[in-house]
């Protein structure tokens, strides 16, 4: 209640604003921004790699804007409920979003709730390619052994993914259609994801790997096949995708975005902002546990073609399905 | 005899002031957050992660599973005096303990559950640092089948709990499933009765249906009375009342097997402490000794949800800390402290760390003894609560309820929706259909649903696998040992015994 009521104020504060920055046409309203806290919707549940990524800006940023970044979480709707919170709030830079490729895929599907003009990235944070992965002690040597396996025994084997509609849905669909023939098993939580290829209820995984981190270095999983144009130098013996004629690629990446029609200085402060933080040991050390690529950080200005492009590319994928 | 070393040296790190510090305030916001319905265990958790940032990282999760063990106790206390489930893991306790406390003896209610909470909290302790191990092997072997026809065994045994005619039950279920089912469908994202509204593609949170069936639909039903319920007399004099040595020897047994349930089902990652309390609970009603008198306030009603509930906490730290896989939203939060502090959690870690875990450990025994004093000292005054007018605590109760519905996602939506559910709670009420099995359909309805569509993706729709994989077999036919036998004692029953005080909604 004391939230809405302060909203409301903000509302009419930013109305009177706006209101005379038209009148003495004086860019008055990004000189002193931030001027208050900012908030940093997270469209997921806490404990996820979304959260954990806006936990760690939060606690970056603090610093070198001046203000606190309350993170808050609003899950629901593959993030369709924290986007909704966020489009509902005034385009005045105090609110903004994890945008991550999962909840970019529902655009690639029919009638998303949001389209790419209502908001506007200010940052890539982290990118970080797919792969498929087994347990530690599978019979799958290699992706030559399970590629055999798929064809000896069509639809046998199972692969563990987030869900249909997903990214790792239209990964996937790129390998079933060379004719090869698996189950994919749905499972929303991670947890249950990841026990079902510890308990050997799954036969492989479609995962980043910097959430299984934890579990390559205890040689609990192992990977089979990378999704990208090239090796990574840390699974320098694991084929990719395309070497194998598997055209897809399509990385796992987290952004933060604001409402379209926030104020282009506002956009450039928070995108420096997220530059210097991305710069900072602290959150390189973060981008090597999670497998992210060195490259990861886009800035505001060519973030948006890069999500644009995402999108084109699963839209690809499903035209051709 | 390693273990116990390490165990003490866990005691004395744990001693520090600073961890003692976050200790108590754990513990004593933990409780505040299981009294204010709405505002879940999870989101408390979540709420209280930032504060983590600049501490150490033992002190932090010391903190957070402080919160998260006394939140699974918190809530007792409003069911047992409102009849407000404070988290879903008190709806059992509104069977037994609201209505103990109705008949006059809501100290010794609560003094039940303080019993059962710190000898259930300590029992999965112990389990814990003993077999951290193998039971985190154990429950790999959990897979989907197994989910379901463990959920299922909660659903249909809350079902034969109730007193009154199974197919009202049933009916109330079936409505409490149906609403569960509103919204985007989990596996092929489809919408289901959304009737083209955003806020209902979201589904209905199972906490509006809770706390509006049970918190409003009680204010409703008193007002129809004109808040004339005859006060429970004395209520000034009466005393903290914890049982005595004999009343406790007399329920060791089913506290035992509460408390084993509680933490098995805390093990497995998607279960946990509500599945935990209402599996319990259900064991009990079949099982125990006075079954009979289930539902009409008796102590083993308040212990079996109790122990079993606090006991999943150990189960699910075993998964956190053994395998790196949070068993519960609670533990994910936990996780995530963790990893902001650079930790992975994992079998290197009992390892590699081993200092960190045991002192964990120690504040999970020191922890549940802390919890139990505060709660003992809380009894007395919230006690008298129930001596102010019945109007003037219905209108407090009104106001924690709205306060519970708005925080769960800050939607004023979900206040119409929750007197709603409260006009259909009374309602039930009125005709004589249990509100429990609606309640039950709602939170267990979608975890059933996943479990249920996993499988038949998995096992490429051959329903068979319920019956032949070796768990979930053994679980199918211990449910239906359980369903037929008391269905033919009741019939026997409604026929020569005088029929029992229909308390149990």
């Amino acid at each position: 209640m004391h939230w809405t009521t302060r909203s409301i104020t903000r509302s009419f504060a930013f109305a009177l604003a706006a209101t005379s920055a038209v009148l003495y046409g004086a860019p008055a309203m990004a000189a002193g921004y931030p001027e208050r806290p900012i908030e940093l919707i997270v469209p997921w549940g806490p404990g996820g790699g979304a959260d954990q990524l806006a936990r760690l800006i939060s606690k970056l940023a603090e610093p070198l804007l001046g203000q606190g970044l309350p993170v808050v979480n609003v899950p629901g709707g593959t993030g369709g409920t924290g986007m909704a919170k966020l489009l509902s709030a005034p385009a005045d830079g105090y609110s903004a979003a994890v945008y991550i490729a999962d909840s970019h895929a529902l655009l690639a599907g029919k009638s998303p709730r949001w389209t790419m003009a209502d908001i506007t990235p200010v940052a890539v944070m982290i990118k970080g390619p797919s792969f498929i992965f087994v347990k530690h002690d599978s019979p799958y040597k290699t992706w030559a052994d399970f590629e055999k396996a798929l064809r000896d025994e069509p639809g046998k084997l199972k692969i563990a993914t987030l869900g249909f509609g997903s990214v790792d849905d239209f990964s996937l669909s790129v390998i079933a259609r060379k004719g090869l023939k698996f189950v994919q098993v749905p499972f929303s939580k991670p947890s249950e994801r990841y026990v079902s290829i510890l308990g050997g209820h799954a036969d492989a995984l479609y995962e980043q790997a910097g959430d299984v981190a934890s579990f390559l270095d205890n040689k609990q999983m192992r990977p089979l096949l990378i999704f990208g144009k090239e090796r990574l130098p840390a699974f320098k013996d694991i084929p990719s995708s395309y070497e194998l004629g598997f055209n897809v690629a399509l990385p796992q990446f987290r952004a933060i975005v604001v409402r379209s029609g926030t104020p282009p200085e506002i956009v450039k402060k928070l995108s420096d902002t997220l530059a210097a933080v991305a710069a900072m040991p602290e959150y390189q050390k973060f981008l090597v546990d999670q497998y992210g690529a060195a490259d990861s950080f886009v800035d505001a200005a060519k973030a948006t073609p890069f999500i644009d492009e995402q999108l084109e590319d699963m839209k690809k994928t499903m035209a051709t399905n | 005899m390693d273990i116990i070393i390490q165990l003490a040296h866990g005691f004395v790190s744990c001693m520090t002031p600073i961890n003692m510090a976050m200790l108590v305030v754990g513990i004593v916001v933990g409780l505040l957050i299981g009294v204010l319905p709405g505002l879940t265990l999870v989101m408390g958790v979540a709420l209280a992660l930032p504060f983590t940032y600049k501490m150490d990282v033992t002190a932090s999760i010391v903190l957070l599973t402080a919160m998260y063990v006394s939140g699974t106790y918190g809530g007792a206390f409003t069911a047992i005096l409102f009849r407000i489930p404070g988290e879903p893991i008190d709806v059992p306790m509104l069977w037994d303990g609201y209505t103990m406390g109705r008949k006059g003896q809501p100290a010794k209610a609560l003094g039940w559950t303080l019993v059962s909470a710190l000898g259930g909290g300590l029992l999965s302790a112990v389990v814990m640092v003993a077999l951290t191990e193998p039971l985190a092997k154990f429950a790999l072997r959990f897979s989907s089948p197994e989910y379901f026809v463990i959920v299922l065994f909660g659903l249909l045994s809350v079902v034969a709990i109730g007193k009154g005619s199974l197919a009202n039950a049933f009916i109330s279920m079936s409505v409490g499933i149906l609403i569960s089912s509103v919204g985007t469908d989990p596996i092929y994202g489809a919408f289901r009765f959304t009737l083209g509204s955003p806020l209902l593609a979201d589904g209905i949170e199972f906490l509006v249906v809770m706390v509006g069936a049970y918190g409003v639909g009680e204010v409703l039903a008193r007002l129809e009375t004109g808040f004339a319920t005859k006060p429970i007399a004395k209520i000034s004099d009466a005393h903290t009342e914890l049982p005595t040595w004999k009343e406790m020897g007399e329920v060791k047994g089913m506290f035992f097997r509460s408390a084993v349930v509680g933490d098995l089902i805390g093990l497995l990652p998607g279960a946990g402490a509500t599945i935990a309390s209402f599996v319990a609970y259900g064991i009990e009603a079949k099982f125990g000794k006075r079954k009979a008198e289930m539902g009409t306030g008796i102590a083993e009603g308040i212990i079996a949800p109790q122990a079993a509930a606090t006991a999943s906490v150990g189960g699910a730290l075993v998964h956190l800390l053994a395998l790196g896989i949070p068993g519960s939203g609670a533990t994910a939060v936990i996780l995530g402290a963790f990893m902001l502090h650079g930790i992975q959690p994992g079998p290197q870690v009992l390892i590699s760390s081993s200092g960190m875990v045991y002192t964990i450990f120690a504040s999970l025994f020191l922890g549940l003894v802390l919890m139990c004093a505060i709660g003992y000292f809380a009894i007395r005054p919230l006690v008298k609560i129930l001596d102010f007018p019945e109007a003037v605590v219905s209108a407090y109760v009104l106001i924690l309820c709205f306060i519970g519905a708005l925080s769960i996602r800050n939607n004023v939506t979900d206040l119409w929706l929750i007197i709603g559910f409260g006009v259909l709670g009374y309602g039930f009420e009125r005709m004589k259909f249990p509100v429990a099995p609606l309640v039950l359909g709602v939170i267990l309805g979608p975890i059933a649903e996943e479990a249920f569509m996993n499988t038949m993706i998995s096992f490429s729709n051959d329903w068979t696998v319920f019956f032949t994989r070796p768990i979930s077999g053994t679980i199918v036919a211990f449910t239906t040992i359980v369903l037929l036998l008391p269905s033919i004692q009741r019939l026997y029953l409604r026929h020569f015994a005088s029929p029992a005080p229909t308390a149990a909604r």
